[in-house]
């Protein structure tokens, strides 16, 4: 018998990709839907026993089945506030990422000396920011160490902008944009240690730019200010994205932001329905943010080939 | 035109006559021009200004770059001499930015590092010492050694009692299977074409974007009753080596994408020459793919070290007794309490504690500093060669 030779290489793709769908189905899929599930489940006997999970559908007339959205969104304390905090959090934060991160990969593109241990230093954040190290330099010990954390803390987090906006004699113009100028430029520290991948990415994309774009740049006589708009702006846009899609997810799969702590907590009283429930509304909120933000930016990419 | 003509030289010229002939016609310029400090005497010519005569073969030889310009200069409109000095004092001023700027920020990161260092190998009497800052002033490494003792690093292997020896075993073992059959399966998606090949990508890109603490506890329930509630893997080393041999430890939805986006990268006739000579796609994958994927291999093969190094998430969800490095620092203060400040004799206050809590950090990302100084080109470069980008 004859297999023809297209269908024979579909069928060693299947072959190379065998092992990771049966990884899949066990140690990814089969939980995910499970957790799904727990979403429609009673939380009260949503209990381990022996054997596996004590479970017991919601019931479905009258919106009973949503029990559990409910109780995450009108009766937890501290699910709700905890959310618009992180959302908000993110929505200030990434950009500064953003335009940090592209700023620094500009500088770290351009020949000087040193440039090689300047490279090494700002990659640095990149091994140590995602793990328990972060936390503890960070002034953030999981147990009792708060106070002896947070007199680190201290040390990175300055008043400079507070005193010198009170100096000029506009530090009551709004309390809600001081607040924001205040959150952008006191945790210079968090803005620069979780900038380490994008750094990186943007500097690969700067390096893919053509020597003959920029050639044609210098001889029309473009300023760096206009190269920079006009060439670099342009060829790393397509990254940008790549970039905040990055970052967003990034933030939001932190164990030590808000909600995800929210979510642990309640994992931790035995509330696996209620915590399902928030964890999957969470995701779903910044998928449809990240989704409609995708979109948009879309719009502004420039592609080279197509 | 016709200044040029003036001064450069014939190359007839410039053979027989010695150079010092050819300023005289050249300093004149130089001489006239306003810019020539005023309390120098009068027949000086600045270094810079003295014209440098270079090999006959060259265009417009004769004369230093800055009177070449000068004399371009003449023919020059407003605009273009404005688009000049702006460059140039834009290109003078930049680089003492950039040095401030990159200095600044290189220091907020190495901060940490310092304090570290500063704060590890120093008594803790120190910290209540006011004139202390940075340089400690006992310098000694019995806190150093405290710490090792009390993270459990002396320990005997046996019995996955020593925590540094549990991280290197399913450091090494997970990033080494999570490397190859990473590799295998993006290859699969980059060079095949399947029946639902696309919404099979769809659940690696679902991989990277769900968090593990969604599944966390369905996946608790599997390992609890795992083969039907046959085998309890719970405190196990399986939990790790499971995934990671399938494909689906920690953070290999990014590893599958990586991998699949550097072998589309690379050309088609490599496979097509091996398929020609009988290879068949195993045999090319491992012959002709890996050999030519090396770097990338090594990329993401640190990385992924970096990685199962650092996380405590996965290794607390399924761990109850096992310990891993990570797991330590996470809990150092719980330990240290334990190990050292738990007799009657040991009042340490909170200020103190923190030379404690310093050297343990620092003994914990040793490795992966070390690691980083000797390989560091080899975390940055793979990521450029890898085809993430573009």
């Amino acid at each position: 018998m004859k297999i023809p030779y297209e269908r024979r290489k579909s069928l060693y793709g299947y072959g190379f990709i065998a092992l990771w769908l049966v990884g899949t189905i066990l140690w990814f899929l089969k939980p995910m839907v499970e957790s799904l599930c727990y979403c429609f489940m009673d939380n009260g006997s949503l209990k381990p026993e022996v054997g596996g999970m004590n479970k017991e559908w919601l019931p479905l007339a009258d919106w009973g089945w949503i029990a559990n959205f409910k109780y995450a969104f009108a009766t937890d304390p501290s699910y709700k506030q905890k959310l618009l905090e992180v959302l908000k959090d993110t929505a200030l934060t990434t950009p500064m990422i953003l335009v940090f991160s592209l700023f620094i990969a500009v500088i770290l593109n351009q020949e000087f000396k040193g440039r090689g241990f300047a490279r090494a230093i700002f990659f640095l954040p990149v091994i140590i920011a995602t793990g328990p190290v972060y936390n503890i330099i960070n002034g953030d010990i999981a147990s009792t160490g708060a106070d002896s954390g947070a007199q680190f803390s201290t040390l990175f987090q300055t008043d400079i902008v507070d005193e010198l906006l009170e100096f000029l004699g506009v530090m009551n113009i709004s309390d809600s944009l001081s607040e924001i100028i205040n959150t952008v430029t006191t945790d210079i520290f968090g803005l620069v240690w979780s900038s380490g991948i994008q750094i990186l990415i943007f500097l690969a994309a700067l390096q893919n730019i053509p020597p003959s774009a920029k050639e044609a740049a210098s001889m029309e006589g473009a300023t760096a200010w206009e190269y920079f708009w006009k060439i670099t702006l342009p060829y790393v846009s397509p990254m940008i994205l790549a970039n905040f899609i990055y970052t967003v997810i990034d933030s939001f799969t932190a164990t030590d932001n808000g909600v995800m702590s929210r979510v642990l907590e309640k994992q931790l009283e035995w509330d696996y329905g209620y915590a399902a429930a928030m964890a999957w509304s969470y995701f779903a909120i910044v998928m449809i943010v990240v989704g409609i933000i995708t979109v948009i930016i879309n719009k502004f990419i420039f592609y080279e080939v197509e | 035109m016709e200044n040029e003509n003036l001064i450069t030289p014939t190359p007839q010229e410039q053979g027989e006559t010695p150079p010092v002939e050819v300023p005289a016609v050249e300093a004149a310029p130089a001489k006239s021009s306003s810019d020539r400090p005023h309390n120098l005497p009068e027949g000086y010519i600045p270094e810079s200004a003295k014209p440098v005569v270079h090999e006959e073969k060259e265009v417009g030889s004769g004369m230093s770059p800055k009177e070449a310009m000068k004399i371009r200069m003449k023919s020059m409109t407003k605009q273009e001499i404005g688009y000049l000095r702006r460059k140039m004092i834009f290109e003078k001023a930049w680089p003492v930015f950039r040095f401030l700027i990159l200095f600044g920020l290189g220091f907020v990161i190495l901060t940490p590092l310092m304090f570290m260092i500063s704060y590890g190998f120093r008594e803790s009497g120190d910290m209540n010492d006011p004139t202390v800052m940075w340089i400690p002033r006992n310098l000694t490494l019995k806190v150093m050694k405290q710490t090792i003792n009390a993270m459990g690093l002396t320990n005997s292997i046996a019995n996955r009692q020593n925590p540094l020896f549990n991280t290197l075993v399913l450091n090494l073992g997970c990033s080494l299977l999570q490397v190859l059959t990473c590799a295998i399966t993006g290859y699969g998606f980059a060079r095949f074409k399947f029946k639902g090949r696309d919404l099979l990508f769809g659940i690696v890109i679902l991989m990277i974007l769900v968090p593990t603490q969604i599944l966390s506890i369905p996946l608790y329930m599997t390992f609890k009753n795992f083969m039907f509630g046959a085998v309890n893997l719970i405190d196990k080393f399986a939990v790790m080596y499971l995934p990671a041999m399938m494909a689906n430890g920690i953070r290999s939805g990014l590893m599958i994408f990586i991998f699949r986006q550097f072998f589309r990268g690379l050309p088609k006739e490599l496979e097509d020459a091996a398929y020609l000579d009988g290879c068949g796609p195993f045999n090319t994958f491992i012959r002709v793919m890996v050999p030519n994927a090396a770097s990338s291999f090594l990329t993401v093969f640190l990385f992924s070290i970096v990685w199962y190094w650092n996380d405590f998430y996965v290794s607390s969800s399924f761990f109850t007794n096992t310990k891993t490095i990570a797991l330590v620092l996470k809990n150092l203060d719980t330990t240290l309490n334990l190990a050292i400040f738990n007799n009657a004799n040991a009042q340490v206050s909170a200020r103190e504690k923190i030379v404690w809590l310093e050297s343990g950090c620092l003994i914990s990302i040793t490795p992966m500093l070390i690691l980083y100084a000797c390989l560091q080109r080899h975390f940055t470069e793979g990521i450029e060669r890898s085809g993430l980008v573009g």
